[in-house]
């Protein structure tokens, strides 16, 4: 029961896998997307708060909310309050913004507004306005500040009629008109601050005087008035949220509307890296737990991105690196310096100028992504199978070089160099001219450079070329050497591209067409064999009865002729078991099948051991055998066995067919290198002229009657060649010569 | 004696002409003619000797002769028309006492025969009665204490100079003695051209000694070299 159970629980297991199967493709565009995205946001909100807090764009840090709390704020109303000290005792106004009076190109109504969602007030500028002289006049219409003079002179200059039918004293905070909620009065040389209902501690605090704070308003040692300036009674108080007024020929305009939406922006713009680098990390986490579904989606990337140049990868890195380091640099210029007192400050400089490179993050992450999906193409394709412009070009070159043949391609390589060369050379005098004709160093320069270029290019471009059509011919001439010594087996493999990879496939065909022929021939040798071996098989079985039987019956008591034919049926059947052997042994010789066993042996002892041998046939043949055998050893490497066999069949042969009574010589002699065997006899009969009498069944006797097997010279031959020597019959009338000759052996004999 | 022979051969014909041999010899002859019956009728005990050819249907002789091999110890002679050195070599390493090439001499073969068959009866006392010394090879022994040489047991009558030469060879198998060095150790005097003298006394020690004379087992003749004696088992 249990092993069944945990059989159905395996199963079910196993199935819910399979739908999973099926969203494969999705997971993995998830989790790429997630990755993507999560770096993005991420990487993307890191780089732009590193280079925001570089470039330095925010009026005030993320953390103030408070406009008027800025240094930006505190400067604008020190200088307007310096402004109207000077509009007080009727100085002008240009010395200290250098902005004031400047005219807007589009005077009058035409103004350009670039923030067109940017609330506007109600206060159209009449042209009237526009050429209104008074010194005030540029900060007349801009109600963010409303203000009033009391100059030194007596007049009073102020703002507050601009509110229409609205007079406002503004003496005191409790006064101030809704939605203003600072005021500062400038009274006997000494100013009072007043916000959000609190008076501020302007002399008081070391807070409000230090040096970043950029309040600069009179009354303390670096803002000391004179005594004109002590007279004048100056208040003014300011919007809590400014709003855009329309209309003027000043930049200092809606200034303090501009601070107030910059600090909005800046705040905004933080809020928003923020919360993108919230969600990045969300997204990186959600990746994190899909990221083994990402690799489909990498190797799906890998196979899109593949087929893009090199060159153009590395030009997309090239260009973000560009969009990078240009602001940079341009950060650098006259900063980036060493500082040997201020090493931090150094420091600091040298990462502001980084930082505000990253300020728009999308080279940043250009620069990112460019490289990851080369690093993630790299991944899944070897250096050799990736695309580029480079490749394709010089392949399709090679391709179409490739149709001509050999000779005419190493030729116009030949002459492409030489053009190159004598190109080169014209360059370089038409340079030296110039040289000579201006004294201008760079036409030297360019001589090098010619120079230069054409030794890069003959050493990387046509030396690589070189190189390899080299090592190609060596590996050529190897493999002709190798098949030459009967190498068949291994085909010579080339490069695809190689310039003798067609004859490199040529030589591979010869080669294998040699192959087939060598394994075809020793095929049918070893066919021939077989087929002699069973022949001969087949016939000794038969002959081994006939030769049992015909001696069984020569021992029966036969009448008359019939003992006679028993005889010769013996007789014959003998002569035909010898016949068959040496045709066995003859057709195994002519196939290099006969076995040989080569030992150094002495070929004078080895006549004189056959001699010895036959020596009772010899005494009965009445021939008188005459020899010329060296007492010295007269070394050779032979089978002794087969060699044995070689003269015993010459000597038989000279038994034969000799003239009765005749003599036979036999002599061994050195000549040289070889040691010469020769066995002269007188034939009986007629010698016919035009036989090779080491054919098989020839003989000196056309009636084929004397008991000999025709087999003897040839068998001989045979055995001869087949132990390294050579064998020779002359004839000169009834003179026969057989000549047996082998290579004297170097070695010594063994002991 | 009646010694009962096995003759196997898929050539009713030879088996026939071998039985008539061997019967007229004084043996009984049992026939097969394929290599199972070969091996079904070797497992009976008065079986003493089988003759064997090789190519046979069923069962090749030399498979049969393994076969046999397993189960029982007694001489095997095998008989092949594969005359090759190889072929002999292969046969004899196999387990056959003694190879025998078709066409065969119906003298010889009884004569081997006849001494594989003396050799296995008498091995027994062969062995039980080696003496000190004595030196076996094959067929033969030889004891030069009493200078005598026996081949299957049987004492050899040879002259002075053959047991001369016989004593020296024995006492070397396998060793290759050049004419010049048997005549100048047999003669005690250095002679040239005595290649014709120490061969006809070689000769007729081989009438006496080998059961083929032509075609010797134990005096060789190392052409070019010299002779010597062929060790055996």
């Amino acid at each position: 029961m249990d092993t069944k159970w945990n059989n159905t629980t395996e199963t079910v297991e196993i199935e819910p896998v399979m739908p999973q199967r099926k969203g494969t493709g999705l997971r993995a565009a998830a989790a790429f997307l997630t990755f993507f995205m999560g770096v993005s946001l991420t990487l993307g909100s890191l780089c732009g708060a590193v280079g925001r807090r570089a470039i330095g764009s925010d009026y005030a840090e993320w953390w103030q909310n408070d406009w008027q709390e800025t240094p930006v704020f505190r400067n604008r109303i020190s200088n307007d309050l310096e402004s109207f000290l000077a509009i007080g005792v009727g100085r002008t106004v240009d010395w200290y913004h250098p902005d004031y009076s400047v005219e807007d190109t589009v005077s009058g109504t035409g103004t350009i507004w670039f923030f067109a969602d940017t609330p506007m007030a109600s206060y159209e500028t009449s042209s009237a306005e526009a050429q209104d002289t008074s010194p005030d006049s540029a900060y007349k219409h801009d109600l963010n500040t409303i203000y009033a003079i009391h100059a030194a002179d007596g007049k009073k200059y102020s703002n507050l009629e601009e509110v229409t039918g609205y007079r406002i004293a503004l003496d005191e905070y409790s006064k101030l008109p809704k939605g203003y909620n600072f005021l500062l009065i400038y009274e006997d040389g000494k100013v009072s601050i007043w916000k959000d209902g609190k008076k501020l501690p302007v002399y008081d605090s070391d807070n409000i005087l230090d040096e970043d704070s950029l309040w600069n308003v009179p009354g303390y040692t670096n803002f000391k008035v004179g005594e004109e300036e002590a007279k004048v009674t100056i208040k003014m108080a300011v919007r809590q949220i400014p709003i855009l007024y329309k209309g003027s020929n000043s930049y200092s305009y809606n200034s303090l509307y501009w601070i107030y939406r910059s600090l909005q922006n800046s705040h905004e713009a933080w809020r928003s890296l923020a919360i993108s680098f919230c969600v990045g990390l969300v997204l990186l986490a959600a990746w994190f737990v899909l990221r083994k579904e990402r690799y489909a989606a990498d190797q799906a990337i890998a196979k899109v991105t593949f087929h893009i140049w090199t060159e153009l990868r590395f030009l997309a890195v090239f260009l973000c690196l560009l969009c990078l380091t240009v602001p940079m640099l341009a950060a650098a210029d006259g900063y980036l310096w060493w500082y040997p007192d201020d090493v931090s400050y150094t420091i600091m400089q040298t990462l502001r100028c980084f930082g505000t490179g990253l300020f728009n993050p999308g080279a940043a992450l250009g620069l990112f992504w460019a490289v990851w999906f080369i690093r993630n193409d790299h991944h899944y394709h070897p250096a050799e199978t990736r695309k580029s412009l480079y490749r394709t070009v010089s392949s399709a070159m090679r391709k179409k070089e490739l149709t001509y043949p050999i000779q005419k391609r190493i030729n116009r390589r030949i002459a492409i160099r030489n053009l190159a060369t004598v190109l080169a050379t014209l360059g370089s005098f038409a340079l030296l001219y110039i040289y000579l004709e201006t004294y201008d160093e760079i036409a030297l320069l360019g001589i090098c450079a010619v120079w230069l270029v054409l030794g890069l290019l003959s050493s990387i471009l046509w030396g690589r070329r070189e190189r390899a059509l080299a090592r190609d011919f060596g590996l050529l001439a190897d493999h002709v050497a190798a098949v030459q010594s009967g190498e068949l087996t291994t085909p010579l493999d080339l490069p695809a591209d190689a310039d003798l990879r067609e004859t490199a496939e040529r030589l591979n065909s010869i080669q294998s067409g040699l192959k087939a022929a060598v394994a075809e021939q020793t095929r049918s040798e070893r066919m021939k064999v077989e087929l002699i071996s069973n022949v001969s098989h087949d016939l000794k079985t038969p002959l081994t009865s006939i030769l049992s039987y015909s001696e069984l019956l020569m021992q029966e008591p036969l009448e008359g002729a019939a003992s006679d034919y028993a005889q010769i049926i013996q007789q014959k059947a003998l002569r035909l078991k010898s016949m068959v052997q040496d045709v066995f042994e003859i057709s195994k010789a002519a196939s290099d099948q006969l076995p040989v066993k080569p030992e150094v042996l002495d070929f004078g002892k080895l006549l004189r051991q056959t001699l010895a041998d036959m020596d009772g046939e010899i005494q009965k043949s009445g021939l008188t055998f005459k020899l010329d055998l060296p007492e010295q050893p007269v070394e050779i490497t032979a089978d002794g066995t087969r060699l044995y066999r070689v003269f015993q069949n010459l000597l038989q042969n000279a038994l034969n067919y000799s003239l009765p009574g005749s003599r036979v010589y036999l002599s061994l002699k050195t000549t040289g290198k070889a040691a010469v065997a020769s066995l002269r006899n007188t034939s009986r009969n007629e010698l016919p002229e035009g036989v090779d009498f080491t054919a098989r069944f020839v003989r000196g006797d056309e009636s084929r009657t004397d008991g000999g097997t025709g087999l003897g010279l040839s068998v001989a031959k045979s055995f001869t060649e087949a132990c390294g020597g050579t064998f020779r019959v002359e004839t000169m009338a009834d003179l026969f010569t057989a000549i047996v000759s082998f290579p004297v052996s170097m070695h010594k004999p063994k002991q | 004696m009646n010694e009962c022979i096995l003759v196997v051969d898929d050539d009713r014909e030879i088996v026939g002409a071998i039985a008539i041999v061997l019967e007229r010899e004084g043996y009984t002859v049992r026939r097969a003619y394929d290599g199972l019956g070969a091996v079904e009728q070797a497992l009976d005990p008065a079986v003493r000797l089988i003759l064997i050819d090789v190519m046979m249907p069923k069962l090749d002789g030399l498979s049969a002769l393994m076969r046999i091999r397993e189960k029982r110890n007694l001489p095997v002679i095998v008989l092949s028309a594969k005359s090759e050195d190889t072929d002999k070599i292969l046969g004899l390493s196999m387990g056959a006492d003694d190879y025998v090439t078709k066409p065969y001499n119906p003298q010889e073969l009884a004569a081997r025969v006849r001494s594989q068959l003396r050799r296995y009866t008498l091995l027994g006392d062969v062995h039980a009665e080696k003496r000190e010394g004595e030196i076996v090879n094959g067929r033969l022994s030889y004891d030069p204490e009493r200078r005598e040489l026996k081949a299957d047991g049987e004492l050899v009558k040879l002259t002075a100079t053959e047991l001369k030469i016989v004593d020296l060879l024995m006492r070397n198998p396998g060793r290759v003695f050049p004419a010049e060095e048997i005549y100048q150790r047999v003669w005690q005097s250095d002679s040239y051209a005595c290649e014709n003298t120490v061969m006809v006394h070689i000769r007729r020690i081989r009438e006496k000694i080998e059961l083929n004379p032509k075609e010797p087992d134990y005096i060789k003749v190392v052409w070019g070299i010299g002779y010597k004696m062929e060790q055996h088992n």
